[in-house]
């Protein structure tokens, strides 16, 4: 959990600055009147970086995964509640010898 | 709608509890949350909880909740003396509850008491007329003495009110079926299949019905729902497995006679008779056999 965590906040760090970095390099552009064509080669490294830090983290931060499919193992519906709302007290169990001798205190 | 996680993890507790290991609360909410009928284990881990005083001040404010699951347990289990003893230290704490006023007519369900329970139930419908749980006890009530007719009203009577309500569906539903009334029950089906599309289960009860009332619709409609309950559960169900079988020869035993151009594709039949004789290899080896004969009576019956 820490790791992760640790993992995404760097991730977040060099994401913005790269962002400031392109900020900056464009001011410079637009002093030496250049056109902006796109960001400098490191800056595109650090955003791959930058990506793959955060799509690791955002994966392994919150814990496990559950399966969403219907018929996946987990997922299958053993049986249907048993309807308390209905129930009767007027059933053969109450022939039945009663096991349990506890008394409430 | 208790998945399989959720089963084994109330099995685990169960046995956990059972060897010693504590847990009971933890055991307790479980049951409570999934609306388990378990009346013999909660009364036991109840009463242990209850009795001892330390555990009792443990839980806190939701002892009387745990109150309330114990004394229903207990007349459950017709131990009607614990229930008297539990609800009155209810009717203490809470004198002018609706919730305790129903436990009590409860009781008095439980001791018996019939006119009595009912004279309870009304006075608290005075109150408050459209309480659900008030009307679901009375058709209860009608169900335990035996005037099934009478219950099947009063619960008509509450779906024209409380139309979204599943489990009473799914009550008037078993009753029809009991009554052997299997027009209504399918159109009871329907509604809970139209409710919530994804149970399988619903599916397969409708399917049973449709094949039950037979006749060429209703079977090839029971085919495509034994399809259905087939695709939501993976392929692994196999009841559904065994019903797309019967389907398809009860179909073909109607349609004998009849043009092949007429007949309309059932392809389904080798395919499930594979993924039985491959399910039964897995868990049953034993009664391979067995299963291949059955099924080679289906076909050759068709």
């Amino acid at each position: 959990m820490g790791v992760g965590f640790a993992v995404g906040v760097l991730g977040v760090l060099i994401l913005s600055h790269a962002a400031y970095f392109t900020i900056q390099y464009r001011s410079l552009l637009k002093i030496t009147e250049e056109q902006f064509s796109g960001p400098p080669i490191n800056v595109v490294m650090e955003l791959i970086a930058g990506l793959v830090l955060c799509m690791w983290a955002a994966l392994t931060v919150p814990g496990k995964f559950l399966s969403i499919l219907p018929q996946s193992d987990e997922n299958q519906v053993v049986a249907l509640p048993a309807n308390l709302d209905f129930m009767i007290f007027n059933h053969r169990g109450k022939t039945l010898p009663s096991s349990m001798d506890a008394k409430f205190k | 709608m208790v998945s399989k996680t959720e089963e084994d993890q109330v099995n685990r507790l169960e046995s956990q509890v059972e060897n010693g290991g504590g847990g009971e609360w933890e055991y307790l909410c479980l049951v409570r949350k999934l609306k388990l009928r378990r009346s013999y284990n909660v009364l036991k881990y109840g009463l242990s909880i209850l009795n001892d005083p330390k555990k009792r001040s443990a839980i806190g404010p939701e002892e009387w909740t745990l109150y309330e699951q114990v004394a229903a347990a207990a007349m459950d289990c017709q131990r009607l003396d614990l229930a008297k003893d539990y609800v009155k230290v209810l009717l203490e704490k809470f004198p002018e509850s609706k919730r305790v006023g129903r436990l009590e007519a409860m009781l008095l369900e439980a001791m018996g008491l019939w006119e009595e329970a009912e004279k309870a139930y009304s006075s608290l419908l005075e109150d408050n007329e459209l309480d659900p749980v008030i009307h679901k006890r009375r058709v209860a009530m009608a169900k335990a003495q035996g005037n099934i007719s009478g219950a099947i009203e009063w619960l008509n009577k509450y779906l024209e009110i409380f139309m979204v309500d599943h489990d009473a569906w799914r009550e008037l539903a078993e009753i029809y079926v009991s009554l052997q009334m299997y027009k209504q029950a399918a159109f009871c089906y329907e509604e809970l299949i139209l409710s919530q599309p994804t149970i399988p289960l619903y599916h397969l009860a409708y399917a049973d019905v449709l094949y039950t009332l037979g006749g060429l619709e209703n079977l090839h409609m029971a085919y495509k729902y034994y399809a259905s309950t087939i695709d939501l559960t993976g392929g692994k169900h196999t009841r559904a497995l065994f019903g797309i079988c019967l389907c398809t020869s009860a179909i073909d035993q109607l349609t004998r006679g009849r043009n092949k151009d007429d007949k309309e594709n059932l392809q389904l039949a080798p395919l499930s008779a594979l993924a039985l004789g491959k399910d039964y290899k897995q868990r049953a080896p034993n009664k391979v056999s067995m299963l291949a004969s059955t099924l080679r009576s289906l076909k050759l019956s068709s």
